[in-house]
């Protein structure tokens, strides 16, 4: 079982080594919540019946000039844990981006990239900024996971979310393995139509924007789209993602069974479409 | 007059669960010197609680299962919803009422310098919300 988007901004023994993620991880990722031993976070992962958790930075040095961690720290995170998968993220703005992600991936041996246009401020399809990111990314041979959607960040737009953007990246880049995260809320349908359209095009299930895991997750998969599109439609291209620490991942993974999605739909969405998408298992 | 004041750092390790204080207890009020006095334990967290009850796993069970019939995780909770104080949503509203229910805290005399309390009862750290790092505070008072 893996939780594909977590976010190690709690873990104590990180903010106290490197002092300045205290200032970034309350005032740019904007969480409030007591920091937490890196036991937790397995216990979390062990209440919720998950074994490995991927772990993703934000590189938003331009918009924000700070990293939601860095490549290095979660790096080291990976060298503490190993139920943990790391993933790197890069500026797109910067020019440095494509060396440093292939050092991240080819000497740190990060295993994706976490783009958050909302936090970064560039749209996804900007051919000139990004583009050469996304070769890059294709060369390697790694996914990208992009927020998408609405961000919970004072200063992160959801114009930069729109998921519409991601279609010209899935149709330019038909080997690049794209998952757009939080089910994109509120663009759920257009989400859900790229998954179901670009064979590279995956979701991941962390989103919460009202009410409870559990409400929230039955009106997005049951009421904006069918259930049964899940089910038959996109049974390979959904991804379990929590979110955590916004939101438990035991909780999350609760609503996500709690669905009425069958057993092996469930078998898919939490453990082999990762194993495929992280390329452990053939596709 | 004496105070002595402990932060215990208590490390839940399930959604809920109950842990025995009881211990460490004992060991603040024996680390205090105080003889003839009173000693305080106190959750510092609105999910969490300490209550006293008989030390049977059976009985720690049932304590969980009834605060859950009472308050459970799922309800029409005004709590539901995001909170920009923590950057997320609150959805533990059931976890905040179990606290309210079981309460947060418990007092005992102390005598010849040791707990006044019944031999059946134990100081339980209640998680209702974890597993979570949390903190208690232990604080002997006395002579």
């Amino acid at each position: 079982m893996i939780d594909f988007h977590t976010h190690p901004v709690l873990v104590r023994e990180m903010v106290e080594k490197y002092k300045e993620l205290e200032r970034v991880i309350r005032e740019v990722f904007f969480i409030g919540n007591r920091l937490q031993p890196l036991e937790t976070f397995h216990l979390q992962m062990d209440v919720a019946g998950i074994e490995k958790a991927v772990l993703l930075p934000i590189d938003c040095s331009t918009s924000k000039g700070c990293k939601i961690f860095s490549n290095e720290q979660i790096t080291e995170l990976c060298r503490m844990s190993k139920r943990f998968i790391g993933f790197a993220s890069v500026d797109p703005h910067r020019a440095d981006a494509l060396p440093e992600l292939e050092r991240a991936v080819r000497e740190l041996g990060l295993r994706g990239l976490k783009l958050s246009p909302p936090t970064q401020e560039f749209y996804p399809n900007d051919a000139r900024l990004a583009y050469p990111l996304y070769e890059k990314a294709a060369e390697l041979g790694i996914p990208i996971l992009f927020h998408a959607g609405m961000s919970w960040e004072p200063q992160a737009k959801a114009k930069y979310g729109q998921p519409l953007y991601l279609e010209d990246v899935a149709s330019d880049f038909p080997y690049l393995k794209i998952v757009i995260a939080h089910f994109a809320w509120p663009w759920v349908v257009e989400a859900a139509m790229l998954a179901l359209k670009y064979p590279n095009v995956y979701i991941d299930t962390s989103s919460l924007y009202f009410d409870n895991p559990l409400d929230f997750l039955a009106y997005v998969m049951k009421e904006e789209i069918p259930l049964s599109l899940i089910e038959r439609g996109l049974r390979e291209k959904v991804l379990f993602g929590s979110n955590y620490p916004r939101v438990e991942i035991k909780k999350m993974a609760e609503a996500v069974r709690g669905l009425g999605l069958t057993e092996g739909c469930l078998r898919l969405i939490f453990k082999d479409n990762a194993l495929r998408l992280l390329g452990e298992v053939e596709a | 007059m004496k105070i002595k004041l402990e932060k215990l750092e208590i490390q839940s390790r399930k959604g809920k669960e109950l842990i025995d204080l009881t211990p460490d207890v004992e060991r603040v009020v024996e680390e205090s010197g105080v003889k003839e006095g009173l000693v305080t334990v106190l959750t510092m967290h609105t999910s969490s609680g300490i209550i006293v009850t008989e030390g049977l796993p059976c009985l720690e069970m049932d304590v969980l299962n009834h605060l859950d019939k009472l308050a459970p995780d799922q309800g029409n909770y005004y709590h539901n919803r995001y909170l920009a104080i923590d950057g997320r949503l609150g959805f533990n509203a059931g976890a905040h009422l179990r606290s309210i229910i079981g309460g947060i805290q418990v007092s005992f005399p102390i005598h010849e310098g040791q707990i006044v309390k019944g031999s059946r009862q134990r100081i339980y750290f209640a998680e209702y919300d974890g597993p979570l790092s949390r903190l208690c505070c232990i604080q002997v008072m006395g002579e």
